[in-house]
């Protein structure tokens, strides 16, 4: 029985969505070697998308779904069922094909990504809004400007 | 009582309204100042969140067509490969501008009689230098004094912090030869009238949470509030009313729940920026005045000026923290500023180095245009762009052309029914070719302070154009300006034009500093008149 796509309130993709795009966002995002810094499949990017671009939504159930069908139709499997290195080479491929395909996926899970905690602190930014701490930043060598100073002056008289 | 005369009417509570009331009100006059938008809560500016660049994108919008909050107004600028920008608060586009404070050079206003193109300014540097002084100490501008680029003056406080990332373009600029220096910034470095000083959050031109953006809301409408200005927020003027004597007798304006007002005035001033005055302008048509107040020359609306806007973007091997910082200001570079005639082009631009991207701007930019992969190698990419990147913005001085206009949008209106401001930019030859020119020094800058990738990105920027100048100049002559030498209208002696509108030319760098300092001089002339000021 093919499953409907029941769209609700807490549910916007079927559960093979939800398996294709965890295993997209880990093929844009992957954890770091050093574990300092989660895969994006383990940061909430659809509940950034359904926050912020819910609009968007439509489309991204469509590339998922044109990804599993591409994966059935060429591999014979479902896109989930599939060896690493194959998903990569078909998702690749379709990259290729159509340069717009999950693009906009791409740039919503690195927005998502680099506004986690996990990743903040990983970046030497903090998990922490920048008011009230702010940040230190080093005044900086002004004995650098003395070149300056010796060629003096360059606006014009008026 | 609404209904009754007030002395002086202010039209916009952005940065020339606000300096124009602060002077103003020694006076004792009754002044009263409406803005179509309201006050901003510094609260809920988005850097009070970790989610801040989200917030930004989505609530602090730089185009108002993006934005529509309820105070903006649409803009056609679909004629224009610059699009026009503003925010519409108490404080205007101050809320949202960078903050990077370089005042005009002498030679900007006497740009017919030095290049022999445009005209020269009825006033002069000179005359201008006390208001701007008197500005930088009322709003807090920090600087370092000796800057061989400029007058001598002496910024109020310390200059804003270069980083590693200054140090290294300044020693890129030195290894040719060429000028810098720390740029004066509209932001407090030492705690200044009240107010806290700098935590370097970064993001300034999201609205500064600390309050230590110099911004008109914070910087002057408090004092101004103080001394007696009457500010009424959610107020939209549609027009200035006349009459039979030419004369303006006040505004018609939409109060916060859309009631059609009156309010009558023995002084209007205007300061809604070089779209919005000329929009008003355009709108406030009569009998006596049928093709918009103040516009017997013809001039209203046209000669607009937007600074067409280039950018270099220089990676660089080691960490430089660029980051961290007040995102606009750091140093600057007029070594192209003033005119040399063999560049193949008149007047100059302002080199503004700008800090490298946030997290979510960098990754986003790296994804986009292929710097940043999928996958394996993400990153590694994303460490090399991050922290790694200086920007380079190009101020190109616009010069004055009849035909870059505003009018009245035949379609297109706001909430209140006003019609939409209409824009029709060209960008000219002499601007191509500086911008050009711009980019390749821009280029070589970053080489020589050891970039190993440099970025010259298509310009002039498409999102750059918050300099809304010259739609309303400033001369001597009612046949080719629209107000006189000290903002009064010449064919309505008691309307005066205090923003951006009434400049001849534009100078190369970012005017509000020049602004403010033309509506303080505006208004210490009213002063000085006030016994024959409509003579």
């Amino acid at each position: 029985m093919t499953q409907r796509h029941i769209i609700g309130t807490d549910n916007p993709l079927t559960e093979g969505q939800r398996r294709v795009l965890a295993i997209v966002l880990d093929l844009i995002v992957p954890a770091s070697d050093d574990g300092l810094r989660p895969s994006a499949a383990d940061v909430d990017v659809l509940g950034y998308i359904r926050e912020v671009e819910g609009h968007t939504l439509d489309a991204l159930r469509a590339d998922l779904d044109r990804l599993d069908a591409e994966a059935r139709q060429t591999h014979g499997q479902a896109f989930a069922s599939l060896d690493p290195a194959t998903r990569q080479g078909l998702v690749d491929a379709l990259r290729e094909m159509a340069p717009h395909f999950m693009r906009t996926l791409a740039l919503q899970t690195v927005t998502c990504y680099y506004q986690d905690d996990r990743v903040l602190e990983a970046i030497g930014v903090g998990a922490r809004p920048p008011f009230p701490k702010g940040y230190e930043v080093p005044p900086g060598d002004l004995s650098l400007l003395e070149p300056v100073r010796q060629r003096g002056k360059v606006y014009r008289d008026a | 009582m609404a209904n009754d005369v007030v002395d002086v009417l202010i039209v916009g509570a952005g940065a020339s309204g606000a300096a124009v009331a602060w002077s103003l009100a020694e006076t004792r006059m009754r002044i009263v100042c409406l803005e179509q938008g309201g006050w901003m809560n510094p609260a809920e500016y988005p850097s009070n969140a970790r989610d801040w660049e989200t917030r930004a994108a989505k609530e602090m919008q730089v185009s108002p067509n993006l934005r529509k909050r309820p105070a903006d107004y649409p803009i056609n600028d679909a004629d224009s490969p610059i699009a026009i920008l503003n925010f519409n608060a108490v404080g205007g586009s101050t809320i949202l501008y960078s903050a990077h404070f370089p005042r005009f050079h002498p030679s900007d206003f006497r740009v017919r009689t030095l290049d022999g193109v445009a005209d020269d300014w009825p006033i002069d540097y000179a005359t201008l230098e006390p208001f701007f002084a008197q500005n930088d100490n009322n709003i807090g501008v920090a600087g370092l004094a000796g800057d061989p680029a400029i007058p001598a003056h002496e910024p109020p406080l310390p200059h804003i912090p270069m980083g590693r990332m200054g140090e290294t373009m300044g020693q890129g600029f030195n290894k040719l030869g060429w000028h810098w220096w720390p740029s004066d910034s509209a932001i407090i470095t030492r705690p200044h009238n009240g107010r806290g000083e700098c935590l370097n959050l970064g993001p300034c031109n999201t609205g500064c949470a600390q309050g230590a953006k110099s911004s008109a809301d914070i910087a002057y409408w408090p004092v101004n509030e103080r001394a007696g200005v009457e500010l009424r927020t959610h107020c939209r003027v549609r027009e200035i009313t006349v009459d039979e004597n030419d004369m303006a007798t006040g505004v018609t304006y939409f109060d916060a729940d859309g009631n059609e007002r009156h309010q009558r005035a023995e002084v209007v001033v205007v300061a809604c920026n070089g779209v919005g005055t000329p929009r008003l302008l355009l709108n406030s048509t009569s009998a006596r005045f049928p093709d918009g107040l103040a516009n017997r020359s013809g001039l209203v609306g046209r000669n607009l000026m937007l600074h067409p806007w280039g950018l270099v973007v220089g990676h660089f091997d080691e960490p430089l923290a660029s980051n961290f910082g007040p995102q606009g200001c750091c140093i600057l570079s007029q070594q192209f500023y003033e005119t040399d005639a063999s560049r193949g082009f008149v007047r100059g631009y302002n080199m503004q180095i700008t800090r490298g991207g946030p997290p979510v701007g960098t990754a986003r930019g790296g994804v986009a245009q292929g710097a940043i992969p999928w996958g394996e190698g993400h990153h590694e990419a994303f460490d090399r762009l991050f922290g790694r990147s200086i920007h380079l913005g190009l101020c190109c001085e616009d010069l004055p052309e009849a035909h870059n206009r505003v009018t009245l949008d035949p379609v297109l209106a706001d909430s209140n029914g006003i019609p939409a401001p209409k824009i029709s930019y060209t960008l000219s030859e002499n601007s191509r070719r500086m911008l050009d020119h711009g980019l390749d020094r821009g280029a070589e800058a970053m080489e020589a302070a050891g970039a190993r990738r440099v970025q010259k990105v298509p310009s002039p920027l498409r999102m750059a154009g918050w300099h809304l100048l010259g739609t309303a100049r400033m001369g001597t002559d009612p046949e080719r300006s629209v107000v006189n030498e000290w903002g009064r209208s010449h064919d309505v002696r008691n309307l005066f034009i205090v923003d951006g509108s009434v400049f001849v030319t534009s100078g190369g760098v970012n005017p509000t500093t020049t602004i403010q300092a033309v509506a303080l001089y505006i208004a210490d002339s009213m002063k000085r008149r006030l016994a024959n000021l409509f003579d």
